[in-house]
């Protein structure tokens, strides 16, 4: 799943992630080093966690399972050849998704259940999606969207391949899709705000992100995101509950974007705790010269040192009227 | 809808009628939903026709649910997941490969087996469905869509 490290950081990224982590820079940088763990999701709507476990380990597989109350998630101990996990007849049959543990993480906190109705604001791939459906037993409908037509077919190939028949796939900016189905009185009862991201949390797995990285870029992305989660929120029902994840550390991108959407929207939606099966840090209430609101505190950061995974942030938020 | 359309009842029931008599299948658990002229979703989703309608003023629908079986002349052909989601109910015109036999399948081969049927016939290996397959005289005809296929080991 992932490669060592053939590339070398910005200075401005690096002095930022010094003033998030202080002291434990050298262990971040140590595990960015480090290949990913390969972890896969089983995919409950076509086999049991049990079936599929004893199917593995009959190829010779080595298999954990890390999370007692999630036997769903595995993660494979074998040295594989590469894409040999994507390749296996399991696979190809959608007995399970080949997904990162941290990027499992965001339906674990937003628990869609049968007969809900979900957004799925930009879907594709699909990883989450799927998961989505899975959670809800292809009862209930997810409306998943994605801008692009190119990463849509990626999606619908995920989501067939995965047997989830809950799921209608649209295409539209998701801006320009809150507002619509605002005018029509679509309320939905949760939404997955997985935005798009200057993923400063998948370094691990690409090096890309490493060579891309610029704060003009977050600024530009921080107004997206504020856009996103500023609709979205307008067509969650009252008592309705919206995840909103990335894939960064950016404090732009995750609690200054919470903090905006809580200035919005004072006294009509507040943050939630998220229990997680892994370890996680307290959302920011300070960064350079910003103050944030404290219910931020109850956002998580995953850093990948803290659980050998890729990065990423989350924040649960609830509509209360 | 233009792009995609939403099966009425009696629709439904012919396509039912079509896979009963091919497989014994007596339902099919949910809407169905047609996109061209031969290619079957189904969606098990709880939208009404009338709210799918209203999203539909709201969006370009690319899909919805998963595609399960196409329409060829007048037969039903399942696909991979049709296969897998109506299993219980598939009682006829199954075929049981051996191991060898359902990765050569997998890997997206024609099989040359004389099943003693003609035409459609599902393809499964102890408890994986594995789509359909047509028989002929002297052979099982593969439609595994190449995105779906075992890679030929190298070497």
């Amino acid at each position: 799943m992932g490669s060592k490290r053939e590339y070398e950081l910005k200075p401005l990224f690096l002095e930022r992630m010094k003033k998030l982590l202080g002291k434990e820079i050298n262990s971040y940088l140590e595990i960015l080093k480090k290949p990913l763990q390969n972890s896969i999701r089983c995919n409950t709507l076509k086999i049991s966690p049990e079936e599929l476990l004893s199917r593995l380990r009959n190829k010779g597989w080595e298999i954990i399972q890390p999370f007692k109350n999630h036997p769903e998630i595995m993660i494979i101990k074998t040295d594989l050849a590469p894409g040999e996990i994507g390749r296996s007849m399991e696979h190809l049959l959608g007995y399970y998704y080949v997904q990162e543990i941290a990027s499992m993480l965001p339906i674990l906190a937003l628990k869609p259940k049968p007969r809900e109705l979900v957004l799925d604001l930009a879907a594709a791939p699909g990883s989450k999606t799927s998961q989505m459906a899975a959670e809800m037993e292809n009862i209930g409908t997810i409306i998943a969207n994605d801008v692009s037509i190119g990463r849509l077919k990626i999606l619908a190939s995920n989501m067939e391949r995965c047997g989830a028949t809950n799921a209608i796939l649209t295409k539209k900016e998701g801006i320009a899709l809150c507002k619509r189905l605002k005018q029509e009185g679509f309320l939905f009862d949760k939404i997955l705000v997985d935005a798009p991201c200057s993923g400063e949390g998948t370094l691990r797995s690409s090096s890309a992100t490493a060579i891309m990285w610029n704060p003009k870029t977050i600024r530009s992305l921080s107004r997206l995101q504020k856009g996103l989660l500023t609709s979205a929120l307008e067509i969650l029902r009252p008592g309705g509950e919206i995840v909103y994840s990335t894939c960064t550390h950016a404090p732009e991108e995750n609690e200054e974007v919470v903090d905006f959407v809580l200035n919005e929207f004072k006294g009509i939606v507040k943050v939630e705790e998220i229990k997680l099966p892994i370890k996680c840090r307290s959302g920011l209430t300070t960064w350079l010269d910003n103050q944030y609101s404290k219910q931020i505190e109850k956002s998580c950061r995953i850093y990948p040192q803290d659980n050998d995974t890729e990065g990423f942030f989350l924040a649960k938020i609830r509509r209360i009227k | 809808m233009s792009y995609l359309k939403i099966l009425n009842q009696k629709e439904k029931a012919e396509i039912e009628y079509k896979l009963h008599e091919q497989f014994g299948i007596s339902s099919v658990p949910g809407m169905i939903v047609m996109r061209g002229q031969e290619r079957l979703f189904l969606f098990s989703g709880n939208l009404s026709e009338e709210e799918i309608n209203k999203l539909e003023k709201c969006t370009f629908i690319e899909r919805m649910g998963v595609y399960f079986a196409k329409i060829v002349d007048d037969s039903l052909r399942l696909s991979i997941e049709g296969s897998q989601i109506l299993k219980e109910q598939i009682d006829k015109n199954i075929f049981e490969l051996d191991e060898k036999q359902a990765e050569e399948w997998m890997k997206g081969h024609e099989l040359p087996i004389k099943t003693g049927s003609h035409g459609f016939i599902i393809m499964k290996h102890e408890g994986d469905f594995l789509g359909t397959g047509k028989a002929s005289e002297e052979k099982i005809g593969n439609f595994i869509p190449k995105n779906r296929r075992l890679k030929e080991k190298q070497g």
